[in-house]
């Protein structure tokens, strides 16, 4: 318990701990003092002065120190001379706070009326109306008249853009700074500022482009006044015509909550919901206008089948008839081995779950996996279940005592709310440590950003390990630890190559030393630890353990995996080589990569591809599904794969239906329906189900003519493999399914993510506390599933072995794929507000390699690998560091796929002519 | 191109700092950009930027809180007049129309020429000597009328004999 103070507000009670402000300490008995510039997530400033009340603390004798009692032996209070700022002001010891009286009223109007001064009648055209602590303040505290000449207002030109997607009304702005301490503190994209000052004082962008932060539709929210709007909201509907329907971001691995705020059937803009333990209150700029796709008009509307050469649209009962018969035939030929299916990361868990019980049941086949099949899919991650972070920890009460370690990752680009949740823990005490191979937004904050060369990651972590190793006492405890003398023998001899690795041995002791004595320990890791081999997330789960955290309180991994529900994926064995909760199978199926040269060789006749895009990945997968004789795609848009489909089943978006994601750190949390499906889909899992229950029927038809004892058996085993026939009324029921199949998802029920609701208590009644907007979080917070180290008692090492790659010499560079949040996914289909901060089809190079190479920005390069080669423009910036060159992923047409080989690749770069 | 072309000064400004404070530097580079370009402009803010390390938007923060940043064209010598209380008792105002009498402008304006910039300014701390005006930084005391005329011929001579005059006060400075 931490030092409690006790205080009287109003003449009420009140004990807190020591340090909470005087503004805090009110609202716990219910006491609203107004604030316009004070927010509880960002240091006060006391900036507005709206929060003034008075203040007085015990009359002290300066002889004795001890305080001054009266006759009756109460202390004498001696009253501050001046009204004090409520939000700057800590508590203390019995101090007496009078909020409500005559002259603390008589400031609050006063301040009301000079804020009122400069602010415009914009009310019935202002997107904040209905949700305005302006409006509210001023109705609850405000001057019912004003002494200032109407005529003597400021003026400023009426909204002017700062960027692509905010505006700024700068005469509704009161100057609260809550947007430009949001950019500097919170987001730490310091872009916004004051300008001039007195009466002409205003809100400037300046960065290039203008407000250049991936947070920005954040400042909407927390502005207290209509002054920051979002272009992708302005003047779309009034705030109290909206209905908030609660729904998970499905564009990364984050989660985020928030609700799909809708109208008339349609989604008018998205809020986030609070959840501390995921996203607090913020969204990213991609969450949060990304929605457009759910409305999209390219969408698929109905089901399409091939005839004569051409898609053409089809009924239902046609489409599901043909997959079922085609399927049902190769089946019976060639058995299940011949068909595979890919379900992507954005499906939600009831149709991942029903997709592999739909292959490995009723069609007999182990086939299956979440990639695409592309050189740029990611190895599966078991590390980040099995070593993943303990369930109950939430980030945002994280500080002073851990360490946060960011291997081989870009949190901003990759899962932008993890960035502000690391930021978050560095700002209350915490320490990061960023260890990449190209500088990332975190680095400014790390206690140690450490830049390794690509190839050293298992040296780096080896180096790491090596002090751990050496300083675990050769007792007891050794044998506790699985795996232990492997690691000692992967390490013996081993000594690091500064040279080759980038890093000082000294550093790497000081950072081992540094996470050997956190207390908490969150290793995030991404797209570049992933590529770098299996030992990277292994030598980090050892780390967990070496630093006895795996499973620990507060400690463990974090991986950013590429889509919202690559999680999903992996627990619910959406996988070619382990079933649900990652069971091992005697018999492992094709992965992605593995079906498409099944296909070319014409060993694999059918692949069912539901929200994946091999051809959009990887064009030269074309050439593959040509051959297949059944190619279905279930999926929201015409993609590229479902150009070349025989059958196209459109399915529902994540705003038509309901579902449930788990997130990287293995939260469960369930989305529901916002809108009124308009066209002819279905959600993924229905299909699947009426085509497992065709095809059970379908078995029992086919049996019927032919080789009479053949079919007959064949029978036998469907129906063995077959439990029943498929009955889900709703994912609610896929879900209960889950739960009682699936050990990890145990207590995972609909009911038990509708789970608690609210935080720091922003009630819907209460709005007007803080700001307008309502985070209230009716939606439920989810559930986080345990990792599997937290309930074993034996710790186990992971096989970790040091790899230095051999250096190619006349391919002297090393090309990396990053991700970046803004691609040209289909999820961002229609969200043209976005366009013009996509990730340019451009090869990143750091101007002194720019320069050796004799090229300028905009040139043309070819960069070749032992694979292949891509022609692109050379973006200099020194975002790539030398000798390595920057390529994104998930950007059409920059030919990447054909190049890397893996991860990092060796690479020559040669100047067009 | 203002480091390339003062990296001498630059380098010397820079030097008086801790490496990881660059940001103190900041003011003196502003006055030396102003000065070098006549006024604050969004490229000349930039490039004081990029030298410093620090986000454009906090150079333009700074730019725009202090009045003696100019963000508009102003004159080779800049005329700040104080209008304040102690200096209005002792013939401001009469001193403000003297000047926009002689140099055909108003208060707020540059001469056709360029030479002169005429503003009025809050107390300059100086209400001792009232009336009182500032030429670049230069004080000017008891400007009362039987001064005006030499003081503005003494400083157009100036200007126009190629005298290195410093709207920040660059020059003065030393
Ligand atoms: S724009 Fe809004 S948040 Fe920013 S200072 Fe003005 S009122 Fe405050
Ligand atoms: S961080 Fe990820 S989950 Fe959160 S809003 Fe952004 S894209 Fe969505
Ligand atoms: S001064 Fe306390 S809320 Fe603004
Ligand atoms: S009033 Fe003019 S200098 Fe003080």
């Amino acid at each position: 318990m931490p030092d409690m103070v006790t205080l009287t507000i109003d003449g009420q009670t009140v004990s807190v701990p020591k340090g909470t402000l005087v503004v805090e300490a009110a609202r716990q008995v219910e006491n609203l003092i107004p604030v316009f510039c004070y927010h509880p997530k960002m240091a006060p400033v006391g900036m507005c002065r709206m929060c003034v009340v008075k203040v007085g603390t015990p009359k002290m004798d300066p002889a004795t120190r001890q305080p001054v009692v009266d006759a009756d032996g109460k202390s004498v209070i001696a009253m501050m001379p001046r009204l004090q700022t409520a939000c700057t002001t800590p508590v203390s010891e019995g101090m007496v706070v009078v909020t409500q009286d005559s002259e603390v009223e008589h400031a609050q109007r006063g301040v009301l009326e000079a804020l009122l001064t400069s602010h415009p009648l914009d009310c019935p055209v202002c997107d904040k109306g209905g949700e305005c602590p302006l409006q509210n303040l001023t109705m609850g505290w405000g001057p019912g008249k004003t002494r200032f000449d109407y005529n003597d207002k400021v003026h400023f030109e009426k909204p002017v853009p700062l960027g692509d997607l905010i505006y700024l009304d700068r005469e509704r702005c009161i100057l609260c700074a809550r947007c430009v301490r949001f950019q500097d503190e919170i987001a730490g994209d310091p872009v916004l500022g004051f300008y001039n000052r007195g009466r002409a004082w205003h809100i400037i962008s300046q960065s290039d482009p203008e407000f250049d932060s991936k947070f920005s539709g954040n400042t909407t929210d927390i502005c207290p006044v209509g002054a920051l709007t979002s272009a992708d909201f302005r003047f779309k509907a009034r705030v109290w015509e909206l209905q908030p329907i609660p729904t998970v971001c499905n564009h990364c691995s984050v989660g985020c909550n928030m609700t799909f705020d809708t109208r008339s059937n349609d989604i008018k803009r998205v809020m986030p919901r609070e959840n501390d333990a995921v996203n607090e209150i913020w969204l990213c700029d991609r969450g949060r206008f990304g929605h457009h796709f759910n409305t999209s008009k390219q969408r698929l509307t109905t089901p399409l089948v091939r005839k004569a050469g051409k898609l053409q649209e089809a009924t239902w009962e046609e489409a599901l008839s043909i997959v079922a018969q085609q399927l049902d035939g190769i089946r019976s030929t060639t058995g299940g081995k011949a068909i595979g299916g890919l379900a992507g990361t954005s499906l939600a868990n009831e149709d991942l779950y029903a997709f592999q019980r739909f292959f490995r049941e009723t069609l007999g086949s182990a086939n299956i996996d979440h990639r695409s099949g592309s050189a740029l899919d990611l190895p599966l991650d078991d590390a980040g279940a099995q070593y993943g972070i303990r369930s109950g920890t939430d980030l945002s009460t994280l500080g002073k005592g851990t360490v946060v370690l960011v291997f081989g990752a870009d949190p901003e680009e990759e899962a932008p709310v993890h960035l502000l949740r690391i930021r978050g823990i560095n700002t209350r005490g915490g320490s990061v440590i960023t260890l990449n191979g190209r500088p990332t937004k975190l680095d400014s904050i790390a206690k140690h950003a450490l830049r390794y060369k690509y190839g050293s990651e298992s040296a780096i972590l080896a180096a790491l390990l090596k002090p751990l190793l050496d300083s675990t006492p050769a007792d007891g405890k050794r044998a506790t630890l699985r795996g232990f003398n492997d690691l000692v023998a992967a390490l013996k001899g081993f000594n690091l190559d500064e040279q080759a690795s980038g890093i000082s041995a000294d550093k790497l002791n000081t950072v081992a030393e540094l996470i050997n004595s956190a207390e908490n320990l969150v290793i995030f890791y991404g797209r570049d630890a992933l590529t770098a081999g299996a030992s990277v997330p292994a030598g980090l789960a050892n780390l967990l353990v070496m630093t006895r955290k795996a499973g620990a309180t507060n400690s463990g991994l974090i991986s950013l995996l590429k889509g919202a529900n690559a999680r999903g994926a992996l627990d619910l064995g959406v996988r070619p080589d382990r079933g649900p909760n990652y069971a091992a199978l005697s018999n492992a199926g094709l992965d992605a990569k593995q079906m498409l040269s099944a296909a070319r060789e014409g060993k694999l006749k059918a692949l069912y591809v539901a929200g994946v895009d091999p051809v959009g990945d990887n064009p030269a997968a074309a050439e593959s599904l040509k051959k297949l004789g059944l190619l279905v795609v279930q999926e929201l848009f015409l993609t590229e794969t479902a150009k070349l489909a025989d059958v196209v089943l459109p399915v529902l978006s994540v705003a038509e239906r309901e579902g449930t994601y788990t997130n990287a750190e293995r939260r469960v949390q369930r989305f529901r329906q916002a809108i009124r499906p308009t066209i002819n889909a279905r959600p993924d899992w229905q299909i699947l189900q009426a085509l497992a229950n065709q095809l059970v029927s379908e078995a029992v038809l086919s049996a019927a003519g032919g080789d009479k004892s053949r079919k007959q058996t064949r029978r036998e085993e469907d129906k063995a493999r077959v439990r029943s026939e498929w009955t889900y009324a709703s994912p609610a029921e896929i879900l209960m399914d889950i739960q009682a199949n699936v050990a990890g998802y145990k207590g995972v029920s609909y009911a038990s993510l509708q789970g608690p609701t609210g935080q720091w208590g922003r009630q819907a009644n209460e709005n007007y506390y803080f700001d307008g907007t309502s985070y209230q979080n009716t939606g439920g917070l989810g559930v986080q599933l345990p990792a599997a180290v937290e309930t074993s008692s034996i710790q186990t090492l992971q096989p970790f072995s040091v790899s230095t790659p051999a250096s190619v010499a006349d391919r002297p560079w090393t090309l990396v794929g990053a991700t970046f949040l803004y691609d040209d996914g289909a999820l961002l289909t229609d969200t043209d507000l976005l366009n013009n901060r996509k990730a340019k089809a451009v090869v990143a190079l750091n101007p002194v390699d720019a320069d050796k190479l004799g090229v300028k920005n905009g040139e043309r390069v070819t960069v070749s690998s032992g694979r292949g080669s891509l022609s692109l423009p050379v973006h200099r910036t020194k975002l790539a560091p030398e000798g390595v060159v920057v390529v994104p992923v998930g950007v059409n047409n920059v030919g990447l796929v054909s190049v890397v080989e893996g991860g990092a690749t060796p690479v020559a770069i040669r100047r067009e002519a | 191109m203002l480091y390339e072309q003062h990296k001498a000064e630059i380098d010397g400004i820079l030097a008086r700092y801790p490496v990881d404070r660059k940001r103190s530097a900041l003011l003196p580079l502003l006055y030396l950009a102003q000065d070098v370009y006549g006024r604050l402009n969004r490229d000349s803010i930039r490039e004081v930027a990029e030298i410093l390390d620090l986000p454009y938007t906090d150079v333009f923060e700074v730019v725009g809180f202090y009045t003696l940043f100019y963000n508009e064209d102003v004159g080779k010598i800049v005329l700040d007049v104080c209008d304040d209380v102690p200096c209005c008792f002792c013939g401001a105002e009469e001193l403000v129309a003297d000047l926009e009498n002689r140099l055909g402008i108003k208060a707020g304006e540059t001469t056709k020429d360029k030479v002169f910039t005429l503003r009025r300014v809050k107390c300059i701390a100086a209400c001792d000597q009232a009336p009182v005006l500032q030429a670049n930084l230069e004080f000017h005391n008891r400007v009362l009328p039987d001064k005006v005329e030499a003081m503005l011929t003494k400083l157009r001579n100036d200007v126009e004999a190629g005298k290195p005059v410093s709207i920040s006060g660059r020059l003065a400075e030393r």
